[in-house]
């Protein structure tokens, strides 16, 4: 019974970081049209720097190298990880978001993906290279003494709190006005600027505010999983949080979430469950992302807007029921008291 | 035509100014030392044939593409070299020649989102969340208004991607008044619409020139309606200005005949 709460509490931190990975990008792409094509590495950022933060210094001999080992307390270290994702964002975003168009924005977001991944795994001094960061602390192991489930639905919890926050802020954000007009953004730049609007602030604001969620999930995962190397954030992971929002429904975050379980949950964890073929170890993984690839396909082609489109908004309506007047009538007498209803 | 007068008393006036104005692609001078002006609350049409340089001007005054070399002065402050958002800022408004909606937008959202000042900062979002709340209010009531006048009132909750060619016409200049433009600057607003529409777009650009004062800069191939609605007509040709009048003073004008209508009706014939 142990065994199998503790996979379902996995599983449930796995869903919960992978929504939460898929709502910062649709807060980048879905809301603002911006192609973030290395979604993944603001996870790895993440999660390593709030992990050299709060883990202790290496031990001198031991062959473990990493920047920082400041011993911090977690809350402090994982507001360094969310800090440093969007630092990462910002700086990305300096780059590719003054003078790029989406397209060429993808391919210097995937370049520095590409470099970034490469510099961690060579740079055996940073963040211990290919083998990684591990034994990195727990953050609630001081709280009491837990029993390993207890420990793993008591940090289930806390991230659901969290993708709850994040999920509320999100809407917050798409019903506001700065929503408003990141969509727009992402329908026609040129013409937002035109209308004396800052588009580079508002595609940076959705950059960054994009980076430090995944980042958030980044810190969720390597405190959960107390380990992480290069092979747990590969390119192809990036794809993963894509085909989830594709799936789901790009600029709608409950289509976020939909697409999370579809694609981070029942196609990631349900493949692992084939019978492993000895003589083709990587058959599983890769039948992973052609099960992946085909739902969005699939979907792109029966759904292109998702499987839950994006809603449409709309504002108060006059006559409100009162169909005696014409609406040139209501108008001429005043609308003030309509929207208050 | 080439000397403007920097008499102060006679600037006062002046709402939009362009000064030697120029703008070169690779070895084609798109826009080739252009000067004229532009008087507050006129309706200012500017004509030319194909390729003279027109939407290149537009581009340039909107901050869109950065001049080579010259002046723009939008109420007497230089603006030539802007970014886009602060000449927009400032109140010049420009659309484009081929309607460009918010397609994933629906129609009252394109009005709504095109208003100054809609209280988008973040800081709104994460701690002041009314402030968006009462201006939307607001605009929602001001862009009822205009959707009723421009007659888009029944197609406000459709998604402007599935507007017909005149109605994203007069969604484009709909969306223009929410701004608020002290000049609206219109590349080719009647381009491919029908004739009927044509006039209904003409009164409403009158219209708004009247009531709310705009001036108008109104690039545009229909003479009918420019001779019908502008007090004044600059006619640019390779990328300068040639003249400028009535469109009745230019029909009379030997050089616009010939550069102008003259090389349209070739054109025409020819093809
Ligand atoms: N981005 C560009 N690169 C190179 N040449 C350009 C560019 N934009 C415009 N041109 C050239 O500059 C000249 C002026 O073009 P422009 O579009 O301004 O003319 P126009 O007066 O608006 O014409 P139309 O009436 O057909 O709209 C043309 O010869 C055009 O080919
Ligand atoms: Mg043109």
């Amino acid at each position: 019974m142990d065994i199998i709460l503790g996979y379902v509490t996995t599983i449930l931190v796995f869903f919960f970081t992978y929504n939460i990975f898929t709502l910062g990008l649709n807060i980048q792409f879905g809301y603002t049209g911006i192609l973030n094509f290395t979604v993944i590495t603001f996870m790895a950022i993440g999660g390593y720097v709030a992990a050299v933060l709060a883990m202790p210094k290496a031990p001198a001999g031991s062959g473990i190298y990493y920047i920082l080992g400041l011993n911090l307390p977690w809350p402090i270290a994982a507001l360094g990880g969310v800090l440093a994702a969007g630092l990462l964002g910002y700086l990305i975003g300096q780059i590719a978001l003054k003078r790029l168009r989406s397209d060429y924005l993808a391919i210097v977001t995937l370049a520095t993906g590409t470099l970034l991944y490469g510099l961690i795994g060579n740079g055996t001094s940073i963040f211990d290279g290919w083998q990684g960061l591990f034994n990195v602390p727990q953050p609630f192991a001081g709280f009491r003494t837990w029993t390993p489930l207890g420990y793993s639905i008591f940090f289930t919890i806390v991230t659901a709190v969290i993708f709850v926050f994040l999920w509320l802020f999100a809407n917050r954000i798409y019903k506001s006005p700065l929503g408003r007009v990141m969509r727009a953004v992402r329908d026609d730049q040129d013409v937002v600027e035109a209308f004396g609007k800052n588009t580079f602030k508002i595609r940076m604001t959705a950059m960054v505010l994009g980076s430090m969620y995944v980042g958030v999930g980044g810190v969720l995962t390597i405190a959960y999983i107390t380990a992480l190397s290069p092979a747990g954030w590969t390119t192809g992971e990036t794809f993963v949080v894509w085909a989830a929002l594709l799936v789901g429904g790009r600029g709608n975050n409950f289509g976020a979430i939909v697409g999370s379980f579809l694609v981070a949950v029942v196609f990631n964890e349900a493949t692992r469950y084939l019978p492993q073929i000895p003589a083709h170890p990587n058959l599983i993984p890769d039948i992973r992302y052609v099960l992946i690839g085909l739902a969005v396909i699939l979907s792109v082609y029966f759904r292109p807007q998702g499987v839950f489109p994006e809603k449409k908004n709309t504002f108060f309506e006059v006559p409100l029921g009162d169909n005696s007047k014409t609406i040139e009538e209501h108008l001429a007498g005043g609308l003030s008291k309509v929207g208050e209803q | 035509m080439a000397t403007i007068s920097n008499d102060p008393s006679t600037q006062v006036n002046v709402a939009l100014e362009v000064e030697s104005l120029k703008k070169s692609f690779g070895g084609v001078a798109a826009v080739d030392g252009v000067s004229f002006s532009v008087e507050k609350g006129t309706i200012t049409g500017l004509i030319g044939p194909n390729g003279a340089g027109k939407s290149t001007m537009v581009n340039l005054i909107s901050g869109a593409l950065k001049p080579d070399s010259g002046h723009i002065r939008l109420d007497g402050h230089e603006i030539g070299g802007l970014e886009p958002h602060q000449i927009g800022a400032r109140g010049l408004i420009r659309t484009f020649q081929i309607s460009r909606e918010y397609p994933d937008m629906t129609v009252m959202e394109n009005l709504i989102v095109s208003a100054a000042n809609q209280g988008e900062r973040l800081i709104n979002v994460c701690f002041r969340p009314s402030v968006g709340k009462k201006r939307d209010r607001e605009l929602v009531e001001r862009a009822l208004h205009t959707l009723v006048t421009f007659g888009l009132y029944p197609l406000r909750n459709e998604y402007a991607r599935n507007l017909s060619g005149g109605q994203k016409r007069l969604l484009e200049l709909s969306r223009a008044v929410m701004a608020d433009p002290k000049v609206l600057l219109l590349d080719e607003p009647m381009a491919g619409v029908n004739p009927a529409l044509i006039e209904k777009l003409g009164e409403h650009i009158v219209g708004l020139n009247k009531e709310l004062g705009t001036t108008f800069v109104l690039v545009e191939h229909n003479l009918e309606i420019v001779e019908k609605i502008c007090s004044k007509v600059i006619v640019v040709a390779l990328g300068a200005t040639l003249a400028v009048g009535t469109m009745a003073e230019l029909r009379k004008n030997q050089a616009v005949v010939e550069a102008y209508l003259g090389g349209d009706v070739r054109e025409r014939v020819g093809s």
